[in-house]
């Protein structure tokens, strides 16, 4: 029958049926019973995930306990390379989200290929961009958000250059600090002291273990390891007279500029303890904000920073200006230690000194008969003409460089330049570079051998006898190298070759405020762990004691104080109501542009405590706009009332 | 009056084992649902910012499906099935409007258009063809008994499968036009076509299609000869890569290997009913339908997932029971292709997720979230019950 055989057919089908339920029954025993090592495994590395928590820094702190630099949580956002997902929809979004250029993402993520790696994209991300990230996860797989300890300035961003900010490692750094534990993404101090005290400030990032889901959301905490924060830094700054000078900086360039010095935009302050080196204060202007540089950098920012022809990164207070007259007590107490001249001896000054050639004093109708205290007082170039030309070069570069002038200080601070002393070598070095084409085959070729020969040696002395030998040659072949009288008569009234820092300039005033001791200029205190533990004290370091006598620094110490007193002080008329202090003001002529304002000052004159030295770029007349800004400070330190600005009518 | 005295007479011939079996595994689906379905806690990065959802949104449409499925399911026992055969040429149009309406007015998923929207309803309609096949192709055999043992015999059952086959073919839906190919074998084996004729034909093609797809292959490796295949670029490719997923394993391989990621680790009794770090981790992909299983797999083990297979074998066991006894030919047939129906569904979708079988948008048989397939299998079902309740003469 036609049915008995459509039976036995579903026989046969429950047959196969049967054996294909066996084939599936077989196949998952085989992949849940014997593969299940290799599943589980394959499902952890899915899922777990070991994700860094990043060390807050060590916090920093002025000579006062007052926070300077401290850690707040912010927003980061981060990219993780998913297998099976594409980041070709993703980029895009997010960059829109954020409003980045999609292309910045790319090459973030063209740098990092590992699988489940996370590439930070931006930090300092805003709770808006966060919302919004939030609520569009779905279609952002990868995309992890996370909290991580970023700097934070509570007093605002005073003292940026001395601290200097922090950024994402970038790549040539990370390569340099590879063997130190860096990876992509890390913060990085990347100048001042974050930058020289990146070991000291670092922490020890942390992990967490968690699991994640597929979109490298977290879903569960498995564990955590603590991350260890940095090692925090008291510094020597008084945060008061720091304050005090960026805020004077700031007002007396403003001030210059209103009285038509249309350049005086930058310039620079420091105060120093005169009995130890400490740095109290400082500062550069203009300035720039530390926070705009840790986080995303808009183009508006970056131009703001990078391409203002202010240069506001620069750390002005490092670089080298001509010091102007505040450079004349180093001529008068080398005058006084070598008896070229004597507090008794005078001179008649008519307003000009004729040596080949008339040179002016600042006063054309001359300052009639004058003394070294006198001189210093009304600030008298033709004294110092004359002084210096009887001096001789090479005794008044043996005092300044005494006085440590054109050679650095050793700051904890990356950029310092070493300044010019000058002297026939120094000459000769400060033209090499600007010989041109029509100088004769000769020059050119001493110079091609002493280059070859200077390229060869690294020893310091050996260099020096070169460069010495070179200059001698040199100087046989070109007039134009070699070292005159009027080189000597300029050099006396700091103009010429003489270039020195703001800090060189403090720490000289400071010497001769203590009485000749030359100490290192110092920022950090001590290095405090976060328990507590003290993991560096520095204490003052003496690098030397000048062997001018203290008789020469007394007069020249007098002389900075008549210099503030009636009738005819160049400063007379700042420091009312202060104790008695001692200064002296500069006006350094630049080539093409309006002069250099400088000043230098110590107090109390008594008992010494601190020197300061300002330096204005362009402003004109260094007491009208330089003394102000030494008042504050000195006024900040002493805890006077800050006078503000004022206008005197002596002009130098 | 009678007929409702015979009814009531009738459902105490109901297959409760099927019943009890089909019930079981709407049951444990719906557990396997939520699990799928429930959003992932994730541990908030931002205060406020959660992921809030209503964990219950799927396990709630899915028992309105249940409910369409078993309103279904009683129409399907009400009627009296022989009275189908009749209908089988208006069924048999349908279908094709159905079929048809789809490729013009459908929706579009995954680059296939596969839905109609009716109202507030989506239905596939490729999921009803497949019983509307079974019931024409059954009436269409018992027409045509004894003559089916020559190939010739055989051309008017292609031509009767294959038109609405092209129709999926078209839209495209690999997987049912495959349903469609294992129901038309399965019924004409039983039917008494001969087994060497069929297997050799099931060979053959099988043979055809890899020499097919080989040659695709090579010209496109070894020249810019592009032989024609019919099958979209991305159907071949998601065809063909269960054989090695790892070749592109975060690209067309990344949610085979989930699947299987995700069965392998669950080990003997799984990680625990809603504790799945591949399902809640939303690794593995489409987990509420097509990869249901895996789910199964990682949080109840081989314990959990052998159950399901069991209850599957039952189910399947008491369909061939109800064809054997089948009063007529019709009833018969139309089980036979339920049988071949539902097996070759749960072949295709576990072997897919364990890895032994392409990757073909198959569903698990009232298992995997959806309507139209719970409707359809239960209707079907409901066809069976009917049968195996008008087993016997009625004998007043």
């Amino acid at each position: 029958m036609e049915r008995k055989l459509m039976e036995r057919k579903m026989q046969v089908v429950l047959v196969i049926v049967f054996t294909i339920f066996g084939l599936l029954a077989f196949r998952l025993f085989y992949m849940q019973l014997i593969q299940n090592d290799k599943f589980s495994t394959l499902a952890r590395e899915n899922r777990m995930r070991l994700t860094n928590i990043t060390a807050p820094r060590g916090e920093v702190f002025d000579r006062w306990g007052g926070k300077l630099v401290g850690n707040e949580p912010v927003y980061t956002v981060s990219l993780v390379n998913l297998a099976g997902e594409s980041t070709g929809d993703v980029v895009p979004r997010l960059a829109s989200i954020m409003g980045i250029n999609p292309v910045e993402i790319e090459e973030k993520i063209a740098n990092q290929k590992q699988l489940y790696e996370p590439v930070k994209i931006a930090t300092r991300v805003s709770p808006e961009v966060v919302t919004r990230i939030e609520e569009q996860r779905l279609e952002l797989p990868g995309v992890v958000i996370d909290i991580e300890p970023q700097r934070q300035y509570p007093s605002g961003s005073i003292l940026s250059h001395v601290m200097g900010y922090v950024r994402q490692i970038n790549p040539e750094q990370l390569a340099e600090h590879q063997g130190e534990g860096y990876k992509m993404g890390d913060p990085f101090g990347q100048s001042g002291l974050e930058y020289t005290y990146e070991k000291f400030l670092r922490g020890q990032d942390g992990g967490r273990q968690v699991e994640v889901d597929s979109m490298a959301r977290p879903v569960r905490d498995l564990g955590v390891k603590e991350p260890v924060p940095g090692n925090n830094l008291v510094l020597t700054i008084d945060q008061r007279v720091q304050k005090a000078a960026e805020e004077a900086l700031e007002e007396g360039s403003k001030l210059a500029v209103s009285q038509g010095y249309g350049e005086a935009r930058a310039g620079a302050a420091v105060a120093l303890d005169v009995n130890t080196g400490a740095v109290l204060a400082m500062a550069s202007y203009p300035s720039y904000d530390p926070v705009k540089l840790s986080g995303v950098l808009t183009q508006n920012d970056y131009e703001e920073i990078f391409n203002s022809p202010w240069k506001p990164m620069l750390n002005r207070a490092l670089l080298a200006y001509a010091p102007g007259s505040t450079f004349k007590m180093i001529v008068a107490m080398a005058g006084l230690d070598t008896g070229k001249t004597t507090l008794e001896s005078t001179i008649s000054d008519p307003g000009y000194f004729f040596w080949g050639r008339a040179f002016n004093d600042w006063k054309l109708d001359g300052h009639g008969t004058v003394d070294l205290i006198k001189a210093l007082k009304v600030s008298c170039d033709t004294y110092f003409y004359q002084l210096g030309l009887r001096l001789g070069i090479d005794e008044i570069a043996r005092v300044a460089r005494e006085f440590g002038l054109g050679e650095k200080t050793g700051i904890e601070l990356p950029g310092e330049e070493s300044g010019v002393v000058p002297d026939a070598v120094a000459k000769i070095e400060q033209r090499i570079p600007y010989l041109s084409s029509d100088d004769t085959k000769k020059v050119r070729e001493i110079q091609q051998r002493y280059d070859e020969l200077l390229g060869k040696t690294t020893d310091e002395a050996q260099r020096k006898a070169l460069m010495s030998k070179r200059s001698s040659e040199l100087q046989a072949v070109e007039w134009e190298l070699d070292w005159h009288d009027y080189d000597t008569i300029i050099s006396s009234i700091g103009q010429g070759d003489n270039r020195y820092t703001t800090l060189e300039m403090a720490n000289y005033i400071a010497t001769l405020a203590n009485g000749g001791t030359r100490y290192k200029p110092y920022l950090v205190q001590r290095v405090v762990s976060q328990d507590g533990r003290l993991v560096q004290d520095n204490s003052p370091i003496e690098l030397g004691r000048v062997s001018v006598s203290p008789a020469s620094m007394a007069a020249a110490r007098q002389g900075m104080l008549e210099v503030t007193l009636p009738p005819d002080g160049t400063a007379y008329g700042f420091f009312n109501g202060f104790p008695p202090v001692a200064a002296k003001t500069g006006t350094a002529e630049v080539l093409n542009h309006d002069s250099h304002a400088l000043f230098v000052a110590f107090a109390p004159y008594d008992k010494p405590e601190i020197a300061v030295a300002v330096v204005i770029e362009y402003a004109g007349h260094g007491g009208t706009i330089g003394g102000p800004v030494a008042e504050d400070m000195i006024a900040a330190y002493l805890g006077l009332p800050i006078p503000g600005q004022k206008m005197i009518n002596t002009p130098e | 009056m009678l007929t409702i005295f015979t009814q009531s007479r009738l459902f105490k011939k109901v297959d409760y084992t099927l019943l009890l079996t089909v019930a079981t595994i709407i049951l444990f689906s719906l557990v396997i649902i939520y699990s799928a379905t429930k959003p992932t806690d994730v541990l908030p990065v931002a205060e406020g910012v959660s992921n809030s959802g209503d964990a219950f949104a799927s396990v709630k449409k899915q028992i309105i499906n249940i409910c369409l499925g078993f309103v279904a399911m009683a129409m399907a026992l009400y009627i009296h099935y022989e009275d189908l055969a009749k209908h089988t040429k208006a069924l048999y149009i349908l279908n094709l409007i159905m079929l048809g309406a789809v490729l013009f007015v459908g929706d579009s998923a995954l680059g296939a258009q596969r839905w109609i929207e009716i109202g507030p309803f989506r239905f596939q309609p490729s999921e009803f063809s497949k019983l509307i096949i079974i019931i024409c192709f059954a009436a269409f055999l018992d027409s045509r008994q004894g003559r089916l043992n020559r190939f010739r015999d055989l051309l008017p059952c292609f031509a009767f499968i294959g038109v609405p086959l092209l129709f999926i073919l078209k839209q495209p839906d690999l997987g049912t036009s495959l349903v469609f190919m294992a129901i038309m074998f399965g019924m004409l084996f039983v039917a008494g076509a001969r087994p060497s004729l069929l297997i050799g034909l099931l060979l053959g093609g099988l043979a055809l299609a890899c020499l097919w797809i080989g040659a695709h292959f090579w010209f496109e490796a070894h020249s810019n000869y592009n032989l024609w295949i019919p099958l979209k670029d991305y159907q071949l490719k998601r065809l063909i890569i269960f054989i090695n997923p790892w070749q592109d394993w975060h690209g067309d391989g990344y949610h085979i290997i989930q699947s299987q990621i995700a069965i392998g680790q669950g080990g003997l009794f799984g990680r625990g009913l809603f504790n799945g770090s591949q399902t809640h981790g939303n690794f593995l992909p489409i987990q509420e339908t097509d990869f249901i299983f895996s789910v199964v797999g990682e949080e109840l083990g081989f314990a959990g997932a052998i159950l399901l297979l069991f209850l599957f074998f039952v189910l399947i066991y008491r369909c061939i029971h109800i064809a054997i006894n089948a009063r007529d030919n019709f009833g018969f047939l139309l089980s036979a292709g339920v049988v071949s129906m539902l097996t070759f569904h749960v072949l295709v979708n576990v072997g897919m997720t364990s890895g032994i079988m392409p990757v073909t948008g198959i569903p698990l048989p009232m298992f995997s979230y959806g309507g139209s397939n719970m409707v359809t299998n239960l209707a079907a079902l409901g066809l069976l019950l009917n049968i195996n309740m008008r087993r016997q003469q009625i004998v007043f």
